[in-house]
């Protein structure tokens, strides 16, 4: 089957970062949990893939589709959430959701009204009036209405108390079990533990690793790095410390 | 581009955009350099873009399933129709002082620009202006704004300080009356022309600049 997004060779050089090459792909059906350090690149990676920021080098492919002349597409089928993100936060939710409707060719007006109510969510309200998890499930819901095949998500989970991290992981689980795929960055490896069936870790813009989560689990167990993703970051991350520490 | 337009005036636009477009009403103002009016209405026009900063503008026009660039050309399309609707205004304005008023004592003793066909000249210039100073080099980053609006302020104010000079050099007083009406509306044909040009070749410079930006 067709991957849902394919990235290859992703490169992305700054004066004082780089990034790549990373390649991974996702597949219909799935959450994938990108993870990393803060500065590791997965906000990076994640705007160039949504062609945000413009690689140095590398491939994106999303339904089979290269992105670079395809970007409308693309955009039409698929959905973005970042943790930190509002927009018009000032405007009631009702002018922004029919101004956003227009762009979209699949928008399903009954769908949006179900997810709305389903997340609590008022539309006379502005995004201003919101919590920090309540403006994730906003851009959920546009995501959602506009019946996107795969959500990228940018640490939707900061910042966010428990209670509300439960919610939107079982939020994310239910939508997987539809087919819709998710890729999920986030540092919160916890939540990952609980939702995520494939895993691509970055390191300082490298790719450590990328595959499905049990057998990453089970390759770095043999390796003696951990028992879950936290451990595992742990042991990476700590033992670069110490090595800086030591010099 | 419709549905780019709707988002420009719906969620993009800061509401003094459209209220500046009352400093149309200064070209009534008798004893007053007339064309600051102009600079007012591209002021109300600089809060759409502050606005859009504050409000993660770009970055959701970005992620709608657009051509990236044609966000930029919906929002010189937006300036156009602020700036249509403010010369539109002044326009009227400008009939009503030279058909009805020409002889009312304010305007028929007034030492500062009248408004006639060359004062609507020296607007549109002041609006291609904004279009290429400001609107042009903001989206060298689509973020930073100060550079653009002082280069857009020392050359309007430059502008106005001519357009307030030349009438009073010899040979140029006509610019400043009703006489010569073929030659002004000559002039103001050929600032349209201008404002035409700087604009469209403002916006597509705009639209390469943001299609290389990494945001």
């Amino acid at each position: 089957m067709t991957p849902i997004l394919t990235v290859e060779g992703l490169t992305k050089i700054y004066p004082a970062f780089r990034l790549g090459p990373v390649s991974f792909r996702v597949e219909a059906g799935s959450i994938m949990g990108f993870i990393g350090r803060n500065g590791a690149g997965k906000t990076t990676t994640l705007k160039s893939i949504l062609n945000l920021v413009h690689p140095e080098g590398g491939a994106i492919r999303y339904f089979g589709m290269d992105l670079a002349g395809n970007e409308r597409a693309v955009k039409q089928r698929v959905g973005f959430a970042g943790g930190a993100v509002d927009y018009y936060p000032r405007k009631k939710i009702a002018r922004i959701i029919d101004v956003t409707r227009r762009f979209y060719d699949n928008w399903d007006e009954a769908a949006y009204r179900k997810f709305m109510d389903a997340f609590s969510l008022d539309p006379q309200k502005t995004p201003r009036e919101l919590s920090e998890g309540m403006k994730v499930k906003l851009n959920l819901v546009i995501a959602l209405s506009h019946r996107a095949e795969l959500l990228i998500l940018d640490e939707p989970t900061s910042g966010l108390d428990p209670v509300s991290r439960e919610e939107l992981l079982d939020i994310f689980t239910a939508l997987k079990d539809r087919g819709v795929a998710i890729l999920f960055s986030t540092h919160i490896t916890s939540d990952l533990d609980k939702c995520a069936d494939h895993i691509t870790y970055i390191k300082q813009g490298k790719l450590l690793a990328s595959g499905k989560m049990d057998a990453f689990l089970a390759d770095q167990r043999a390796r003696g790095a951990g028992n879950n993703l936290e451990e595992i970051m742990l042991h990476y991350e700590k033992e670069d410390f110490r090595e800086k520490l030591a010099d | 581009m419709k549905n780019l337009l709707i988002k420009e005036m719906r969620l993009s636009a800061h509401v003094l955009s459209y209220l500046f477009l009352a400093f149309s009403l200064m070209a009534l103002i008798p004893r007053y350099p007339i064309l600051v009016g102009a600079f007012f209405v591209c002021f109300g026009l600089f809060q759409t873009f502050q606005n859009g900063r504050e409000t993660n503008d770009v970055l959701y026009s970005a992620l709608l399933p657009i051509d990236k660039k044609d966000a930029v050309t919906a929002r010189f399309i937006f300036l156009c129709v602020i700036q249509g609707a403010a010369f539109l205004l002044m326009a009227g304005l400008t009939a009503l002082r030279m058909v009805f008023l020409a002889g009312a004592a304010p305007y028929a003793d007034n030492p500062m620009m009248n408004a006639n066909p060359v004062f609507l000249a020296w607007v549109l210039v002041v609006f291609a202006l904004f279009n290429v100073l400001f609107a042009g080099l903001f989206y060298q980053t689509a973020y930073n704004f100060g550079k653009p609006f002082v280069a857009f302020i020392i050359a309007s104010l430059l502008a106005v300080g001519l357009a307030e000079t030349l009438h009073h050099l010899p040979g140029l007083a006509f610019l400043n009356t009703s006489e010569r009406l073929p030659l002004q509306f000559a002039l103001l044909a050929l600032a349209a022309a201008f404002y035409w040009l700087a604009t469209v070749l403002a916006c597509r410079k705009a639209r390469r600049r943001f299609a290389m930006l990494d945001l």
